[in-house]
């Protein structure tokens, strides 16, 4: 009978496509909504993926990555003391203006790392050398920082033209030249500012009148420490905070750094309520428009299921044939959906904006989502064709 | 008018139905008897509230009467639950509707294979054997095609074959030919007619339909909620208020 449930679905062809319209269309809302969000959550600890360390330490009021609350320059040391430390390197961050040749200013995301080791520093330069930074008021600049910050001007067409920093261009930070020596590929941060990185020393002078510009120290475990038990040293020894570098928002842990930060921004700001709308919208739009399409589907059906019934099928035989509909429908429906979310996704990584991150979870949530619609609407569906009278079928 | 036992296709003795509240009540049937013998093409006429329609439902296990017993093929039917009043239909009933009621959505042999398949057969051997009594009813060509492509008497064949495809004993048909006109109409009730003389068969035809009082062995009357007579003669009837 199964065989014959989905023709039924399938030979009523402006029904099926209503109905595949409203579950894909749900499915992709709460897919591509539910990607961006985690998108724009995942720049929130942008700075634990651009700048890597295994182990962060950090004063122990610190919540989040991005709130960094100045440590003493002594208490580099104290970590350095601490028996399992391979090594630790001194990381400031700070958001500060930058002036542009065009007078123009720009909120940058000032970083020096340790100019020994260039613990901290960008993975990938797509100009110029790390080295450099050595040299008298260099930094580098990030390519998105870079296009940002670039000069406008008036093109040959008339239109404005922006013309992207290159190596050898200057700025000012404080009044202080900043030369850039190396582009550098990172991801981008929630607050939209460029990571700019200079030494750590650089640094402390392009923050005049900051009294401490220790952010953070980044600490490599010596070689058979797990980090988890280096952060439990340093914080027994020191009394400051240590963290693990883990980026894995999903699995529970008081040590990651990222993922506090990830949860102080979903629980402080109204970010996870404003994209819960529209994937609850998502929720309610696809159970509106597939549960009337199907309950439509089902009475334009009634008569044959009231015959069917008639004939001696069972209403456990009629509801698995519902079951069969609604779910090959939710399946189409979640497929077509869950791949105009990852071709939108792909139109979006391209340009960079908005963040677009589609976890499994997220497909894998959005499915149980799709399918529950269809529990409803075949749901809905059982309970008209069960109150069906076997007897209607001789009424004409 | 009793007959023996073993002759006997379907007995409905001293059924009392009746539908609403106890204030409001509507009395269908009142103390009905009816029986048809095994072979035997039985009509069912009377004017439109006569009972026709809840006799018919009551034999076919779609109603439960309230009082009264009724028996198809040797079996009881009084006291079964719904379960077991499902898998008599299952088993033992064909239904050819006024209106067809074949799914348009379907080809004509997919609506052919449903009884089967209610049964739980296997598709394959659904699709063989609805193919095969499609044939017998003259549409061999037409199994793919949908429904809504016949003409009316195309369609009451389809529906035919699907009543008998599972070999039921018992062929409910109501106003099979309603729907088509007198040519078309007199070769359905004589393919009826051919079926039904099996000793392992019996048709009941509920009718309006005059003109195919011919192919009956019998005709009931009825009359308010009960048969008033059974004539083996259609000439027999007075027709005028039917």
């Amino acid at each position: 009978m199964y065989r014959l449930a989905l023709n039924m679905l399938f030979g009523d062809r402006a029904k099926l496509a209503m109905l595949l319209c409203g579950l894909a269309f749900s499915a992709l809302l709460m897919a591509q909504q539910s990607s961006v969000f985690f998108g724009i959550m995942s720049w929130t600890y942008t700075p634990m993926v651009n700048i890597r360390a295994q182990v962060w330490v950090s004063d122990p009021m610190v919540e989040q990555v991005n709130d960094a609350k100045p440590l003493r320059d002594t208490d580099l040391g104290r970590v350095r003391s601490v028996d399992g430390v391979a090594w630790a390197a001194p990381l400031h961050t700070s958001f500060v203006q930058a002036r542009m040749q065009d007078g123009n200013f720009k909120l940058i995301t000032l970083v020096g790392i340790d100019a020994d080791t260039f613990a901290g520093a960008p993975a990938v330069l797509s100009q110029g050398r790390i080295e450099d930074l050595r040299l008298p008021d260099t930094v580098i600049v990030d390519e998105w920082g870079a296009a940002l910050m670039g000069r406008m001007s008036v093109g040959p067409d008339g239109k404005p033209k922006n013309t992207p920093l290159q190596v050898g261009d200057t700025f000012e930070i404080n009044d202080i030249q900043a030369r850039i020596v190396g582009i550098c590929r990172v991801k981008r941060a929630f607050t939209g500012g460029p990571f700019v990185y200079t030494t750590y020393d650089r640094a402390k002078g392009y923050t005049l009148g900051a009294r401490r510009t220790l952010s953070f120290m980044l600490v490599e475990p010596q070689k058979g420490v797990a980090p988890a038990e280096l952060c439990d040293r340093i914080e027994r020894d020191t009394d400051l905070k240590a963290w693990t570098s883990d980026t894995v928002i999903w699995s529970w842990g008081e040590r990651s750094l990222a993922r506090n930060t990830f949860w102080w921004f979903w629980t402080n700001t109204g970010i996870p309520f404003s994209f819960g709308t529209a994937v609850l919208l998502g929720l309610f739009v696809g159970i509106a428009i597939s549960g009337q399409t199907f309950y439509s589907f089902v009475l334009e059906n009634l008569k044959y299921f009231a015959a069917i019934k008639a004939m001696g099928a069972g209403m456990g035989v009629i509801a698995r044939m519902l079951f069969v509909q609604a779910f090959t429908a939710g399946l189409i429906g979640f497929g077509l959906g869950a791949g105009m979310a990852q071709a939108i996704g792909r139109v979006m990584i391209e340009k960079g904006m908005p963040p677009f991150v589609m976890y499994p979870q997220i497909l894998w949530a959005t499915f149980a989502l799709v399918l529950g619609i269809s529990f409803v609407s075949a749901v809905i569906g059982i309970i008209k064709v069960s109150r069906v009278d076997a007897a209607s079928v001789f009424r004409g | 008018m009793s007959h023996p036992a073993h002759t006997v296709a379907f007995r409905a003795t001293g059924v009392d139905m009746f539908f609403g509240t106890p204030e409001n009540r509507v009395v269908a049937l009142k103390q009905a008897d009816f029986e048809a013998r095994r072979g035997e093409l039985i009509m069912l006429v009377g004017p439109s509230g006569c009972g026709k329609t809840t006799l018919l439902s009551v034999i076919a296990g779609t109603l439960t009467p309230q009082a009264g017993t009724v028996e198809v093929f040797g079996q009881r039917l009084d006291g079964l639950g719904q379960e077991a009043l499902t898998t008599f239909r299952r088993r033992s009933l064909g239904f050819v509707f006024q209106s067809f009621n074949l799914i348009p959505t379907l080809t004509v042999v997919e609506n052919v294979m449903v009884p089967l398949l209610i049964q739980g057969r296997p598709f394959d051997e659904a699709h063989a054997r609805a193919l095969a009594i499609l044939d017998k009813v003259g549409l061999k060509g037409r199994e793919e095609g949908r429904p809504n492509a016949l003409s009316g008497g195309q369609q009451q064949r389809v529906a035919i074959a699907r009543a008998l495809v599972h070999e039921p004993p018992l062929l409910i048909c109501d106003e099979p030919t309603s729907a088509l006109d007198k040519d078309t109409g007199a070769q359905i009730m004589q393919m009826v007619r051919d079926l039904s003389r099996s000793p392992e068969r019996c048709v009941v035809v509920v009718t309006h339909d005059h003109r195919i009082f011919r192919f009956a062995d019998r005709i009931a009357e009825m009359e308010d909620g009960r048969i008033s007579r059974v004539v083996d003669d259609p000439k027999l009837l007075d027709t005028t208020h039917l």
